[in-house]
């Protein structure tokens, strides 16, 4: 018996109240006591707290995916058992969550935002057996891999085209294949754009009755345009043509004769011109061009090695966003038929100095999520100028120096002192320059943004040491902080949300109904106290705490990013005496409350990274040693890089993962080379 | 096949495709007739991000009792004068409906405690995506009409094209909100927007038969979850071609009504939104639609910010207090209120100049203007305010009135969700299952729809 049909006939006991109970050992010992003990009280059938009764469900993971998976949600985040009632121990807790995890198959099917729900211990918590690859897929493509197409069907141009996928609006990963769809709309949108396409590979203008084509005009449909009729073979040599250039393969005889008809049918309604172009039109909007297939090569029970031009494509779209060229040439020759040469082909694309890699920064865009600053809109400050997209470009321009260097990633990432400031480089001057400078816009009192990093001038070296104790890494450089900020505060909830997740691989539930919190507006308090009068409510704290003391020693910078010994408040009894001769008030008197930038790592899973912290720079130490954090992070990796989360069949793949790159120093681009040419990214079952 | 396009085409009226068109002809039969139990209804939600604030639809001189009612108040509006912040309806005020006292707390949990998303539509909890069919789409049903449904807004982003977060067609099928007007009107209009467009349109229809054959096969060479995968590109493909059978039917009304304006591609957001009412008024009357949905930034917290009124702070910033130049968030907040207030005076005005029967398209059409917020920036959905314009043709009770109903928890408390399921039953479809019941009203009944609305 599979392993998820043993849970399902478990639950299915559960159902049955006990009674015949047959196989399922582990369950029976494990799972049913758990719920009798803790959870059939409130949810059972004499009392069903939260309408929620779990021995009224048939025990159909699959039909009941979304009531378990809220049951794994509230067990995995603390928030059930109540506080009130005795603690499961821990043993239990894992056990039960283990199981869940497993059966609700969280991994491959579902969003983003779910990825923690599999328990760290199930993937790391012992040496992990054979992977177990995931079934075959079909995977929408993301926007850029969408314009890659464009530009690989049409001479590297996309202008004028329109972006024709919606995203799933998720927070996390955008590109993930279990979120992924296209419907009337988008689909409106793709047959749009292939038209601009086509009326581009075909565009000429009549001479002297002649043609007269445009420089980039495809040769091979040339003919077809011709006052004189194209032969049979001219048609189907374009046709043919833009097949290959569509799906990077040629077509079927039978598909060839069905374009044949279409052209046709075609040319009964419209001029040749017209007819041509809309069969052109048809080939660019297949299937196999918008989506990618990976199902594998062989026929078979067994899993499957994807076919080779399935990994050309795969590893093209893991690393970049178009096809890459020698790939799908070692595909044609039949060089990527086994795991070993997919090896080498990775390490000489990630070796390859002249590489344009750009999914690796873009992983370190979306995990750190630092390039959301530009959507936090934030009123102009009196005494700095504020631009959200230098200070983006800094910090992109410090992780790929990281990156470039290639040593100890995360842990540079996590504690550099260096930073970028308000730089820009001039690539003909060949010169380093401030991006922005101060302009007439700009009233006296603002410094440019150099100021929010604690230059007083702009450093003329850069990246530049910034001033001793104040900054460590990524979440302390403005970008990062200001994305997690809103638009008039710091936010610690939103940063120790992040924290929570995407180092500590912990799981935080939507905000539940009934809860209209909102940040008292006492410009007398700090935000620190604002926010706590809110969220240490009873029943506010129970996930809250397991946000709040990591956000809080970010509370060393103001919202804007910049480094703070003190915040500054209202002081209401100065405000109300500052007034004019008349009486009339003058406005506010701000003075200095005593900053606390003190946290607490709680509940993370590694019992030696649990305590205080004093303040940022401490903290972002501390979790750079972690080797939970660590793991956590490879999590991350293996979720963007193949484009799903993480099931317990794919242990063996995170830990090796994880040992490449504890075993070459900290070095990002083994560790994805390691996920590349691993089992879960290359095999497939039936 | 081939070669009996042209016929089948020509023939559209008769044979296969007049099952197809047969509801749009009998329609435009009984609009021609003048036929009122005939002519088509038509509903538009407009939906605005931020909270609809009961004090801003509450009519002056009317106080409302603090901490809300304890019985059911059903006034005439005759004797009271519009808020400031609707005051552009007051031309409308004998079709106007004012209910307070509704709530709507089954929709909560949707982003970061702003928007319910597609929850205030479809009275499901919002963090849940989308979960079931929401109410628009459900009266698209009961309204069926050329295009069934259309979604029109606009975005934080001008650039994006199409936002989800608002209406569903089904359980995990979101439907679309176009959010860029020019693209929506080529969409809409496009078919007859002048030059030789009958080539165009054949050429199209080969296009699209083609396509949803070429990916059946590809689908169909596929297995389990993959083929599913492909299942919205398939269906899309179908549709699209249904679709255009049934606009050449209508071709003539569409050239007719097709919207002139020069806004639609304005880099100004209040331009784009006007737009979009535009096209929203167009589609109505020209036949191509019964069911609108029409956004000012709602859902998924895409918060506009108005420059277009002068107001330099996106909706986030001023439902957290931020204020301009010495207007504080609260006069702000009036002044975007009044902008959609006269959009919709504006649309009502185009459909009420529309003749249809022995009336107009106004009086055949319910306009519902509501946030998907409801009664605030974070709401607690115990009230959630809504103002109808219209009756539906006579099939709600509604028109120059103000319902007040008792406060949540209070005996004879009602929800969104019964407005709704009235919605429902004028437009000929009722399902008193639609929408979930809020748990914390179980000691009462909260089934059915609201019958202060039903014509008896």
């Amino acid at each position: 018996m599979s392993r998820s049909a043993i849970i399902v006939a478990g639950w299915m006991l559960l159902n049955l109240q006990v009674g015949t109970i047959r196989a399922a050992d582990e369950y029976r010992t494990q799972v049913l006591p758990f719920l009798k003990a803790h959870c059939v009280k409130c949810h059972g059938s004499e009392k069903q707290d939260g309408d929620l009764s779990l021995t009224a469900l048939k025990g159909d993971l699959a039909t009941e995916k979304a009531i378990w998976t809220q049951v794994l949600e509230r067990i995995t985040s603390g928030e059930m058992p109540p506080k009130k009632e005795p603690r499961p121990p821990e043993l239990s807790t894992k056990a039960v969550t283990e199981w869940l995890a497993a059966g609700l198959k969280l991994g491959g099917g579902s969003s983003p935002k779910h990825g923690n729900l599999v328990p760290h211990e199930l993937l790391f918590g012992k040496p992990a057996g054979a992977v177990d690859p995931p079934a075959g897929r079909v995977w929408l493509l993301r926007p850029e891999a969408y314009f890659g197409l464009v530009r690989d069907v049409y001479r590297g141009r996309q202008e004028g085209l329109t972006q024709p996928f919606a995203s799933s609006g998720e927070r996390g990963f955008k590109d993930y294949s279990a979120t992924s769809s296209v419907d009337e709309a988008a689909t409106e949108i793709l047959i749009r754009n292939a038209e601009l396409i086509v009326a581009r590979q075909t565009a000429y203008v009549l001479e002297d009755g002649k043609p007269k084509w445009a420089n980039d005009t495809i040769g091979e449909f040339k003919p077809l345009f011709a006052n004189e009729a194209p032969t049979k073979a001219q048609v189907e040599t374009a046709f043919r043509t833009q097949f290959r250039l569509a799906t990077a393969r040629d077509p079927l005889d039978e598909e060839l004769a069905r374009l044949a008809a279409l052209y046709e049918k075609n040319l009964k309604v419209a001029d040749r011109p017209s007819a041509v172009r809309t069969t052109l039109t048809a080939i660019l909007l297949r299937a196999d061009s918008i989506f990618r297939v990976e199902h594998g090569s062989a026929a078979g029970k067994g899993q499957r090695l994807l076919a080779p031009k399935e990994i050309a494509q795969a590893i093209s779209l893991a690393l970049a966003d178009q096809r890459e060229s020698s790939l799908y040439l070692a595909a044609t020759k039949g060089q990527l038929g086994t795991p070993d040469e997919v090896k080498s082909q990775v390490r000489r694309m990630l070796d390859d100095p002249k590489a344009r890699n750009t999914r690796l920064m873009k992983f370190f865009r979306e995990y750190f999520e630092y390039e959301l600053a530009t959507d936090v809109f934030k009123d102009r400050a009196k005494d700095l100028m504020h631009e959200p997209r230098v200070l983006v470009a800094d910090t992109d321009r410090l992780v790929q120096d990281i990156l470039n260097r290639d040593t100890n990633v995360l842990r540079e990432l996590l504690t550099t002192t260096k930073t970028y400031a308000n730089y820009a480089y001039d690539e003909k001057k060949k010169l380093a320059k401030p991006a922005q400078t101060k302009n007439a816009h700009n009233n006296k009192r603002q410094s440019p943004p150099e100021a929010a990093y604690g230059f007083e001038s702009w450093p003329e070296v850069q990246p530049a040491e910034t001033s001793p104790g104040q900054r460590a890494g990524i979440l302390t450089q403005p970008s990062w902080l200001v994305a997690h900020s809103t638009n008039f505060d710091n936010d610690p909830v939103r940063r120790g949300k992040w924290i929570r997740e995407r180092l500590l691989g912990g799981f935080i539930p939507d905000v539940p109904i009934g809860v209209a919190a909102q940040v008292p507006d006492d410009p007398h308090r700090t935000i620190r106290d604002r926010v706590g009068s809110v969220t240490r409510a009873v029943s506010c704290w129970k996930c809250h705490q397991r946000m709040d003391d990591l956000g809080l020693p970010f509370e060393q910078y103001d919202h804007y990013g910049r480094f703070r010994l003190s915040e500054l408040v209202l002081d209401r009894e100065a405000t109300a005496k500052n007034v004019d001769k008349k009486g009339r008030l003058m406005g506010n008197v701000l003075h200095e409350a005593k900053l606390d930038t003190t946290g607490l790592i709680s509940q993370s899973g590694e019992a030696k990274l649990d305590g205080p912290v004093q303040n940022p720079v401490e903290f972002a130490k501390k979790l750079a040693e972690s080797e939970r954090v660590r793991q956590v992070f490879v999590r991350h990796a293996f979720r963007f890089f193949l484009g799903r989360n993480e099931m317990p069949g794919d242990a063996k793949t995170l830990q090796d993962a994880d040992q490449a790159y504890v075993k070459s120093g900290g070095s990002f681009k083994t560790l994805v080379a390691s996920l590349l040419t691993s089992d879960s990214f290359l095999y497939r079952k039936p | 096949m081939t070669a009996d396009r042209r016929t089948f085409m020509k023939g559209v009226s008769l044979g296969a495709s007049a099952t197809v068109l047969a509801p749009i002809l009998t329609q435009l039969r009984a609009h021609a007739a003048g036929d009122a139990k005939a002519t088509p209804k038509r509903v538009v939600f407009v939906i605005e991000s931020n909270g609809l604030i009961p004090s801003h639809v509450q009519p002056t001189g009317l106080n409302r009792p603090k901490n809300g009612s304890d019985k059911l108040i059903d006034e005439s509006l005759a004797k009271y004068e519009l808020p400031e912040a609707i005051a552009a309806l007051a031309p409308f005020k004998d079709r106007l409906t004012i209910i307070q006292g509704l709530s709507g707390r089954v929709s909560e949990g949707g982003t970061g405690g702003h928007s319910t998303n597609y929850g205030a539509l479809g009275c499901f909890p919002g963090s849940k995506g989308a979960m079931a069919q929401t109410v628009d789409l459900a009266l698209a049903d009961a309204l069926p009409s050329v295009v069934p449904h259309i979604g029109l807004g606009i975005h934080s982003r001008p650039e994006t094209t199409v936002h989800y977060s608002l209406s569903a067609v089904g359980p995990s099928k979101p439907a679309p909100i176009h959010c860029r007007p020019e693209l929506a009107y080529k969409a809409l209009f496009g078919s007859v927007a002048g030059g030789d467009n009958r080539q165009g349109f054949d050429l199209k229809s080969n296009l699209l038969d083609y396509m949803a054959d070429d990916v059946k096969r590809t689908r169909n060479a596929l297995a389990g979850p993959e083929k599913e995968k492909l299942d919205n590109y398939l269906e899309a493909f179908e549709s699209l071609r249904d679709r255009q059978v049934k606009i050449d039917g209508i071709k003539d009304s569409l050239r007719k009504h097709a919207p002139k304006s020069n806004k639609f591609s304005s880099p100004v957001e209040t331009d784009r939104l006007e737009g979009q009412f535009d096209l929203a008024a167009a589609a109505l009357i020209a036949g191509l639609t019964n069911v609108v949905t029409l956004t000012s930034g709602g859902g998924g917290q895409h918060y506009i910010t108005f420059t277009g009124l002068g107001i330099p702070i996106d909706g986030h910033g001023i439902g957290h207090g931020g204020g301009h130049i010495g207007r504080t968030w609260a006069d702000l907040r009036v002044i975007i209120r009044q902008f959609h207030a006269k959009l919709i005076a504006r649309l009502a005005e185009k459909l009420k100049a529309a003749p249809e029967g022995s009336g107009s398209v106004l009086d055949n059409t319910l306009i519902v203007y509501l946030s998907d917020s409801g009664e605030g920036h974070h709401p607690n959905l115990k009230e959630w305010p809504v103002v109808l314009l219209g009756n539906l043709g006579g099939k709600l009770n509604a028109g120059g009135r103000f319902l007040e109903f008792p406060k949540y928890q209070a005996k004879g408390h009602r929800t969104i969700g019964n407005l709704y399921r009235s919605f429902l039953r004028a437009a000929g479809k009722p399902n008193d299952k639609f929408g979930m019941l809020d748990t914390g009203l179980r000691d009462l009944d909260m089934t059915g729809p609201l019958s202060e609305l039903v014509v008896s």
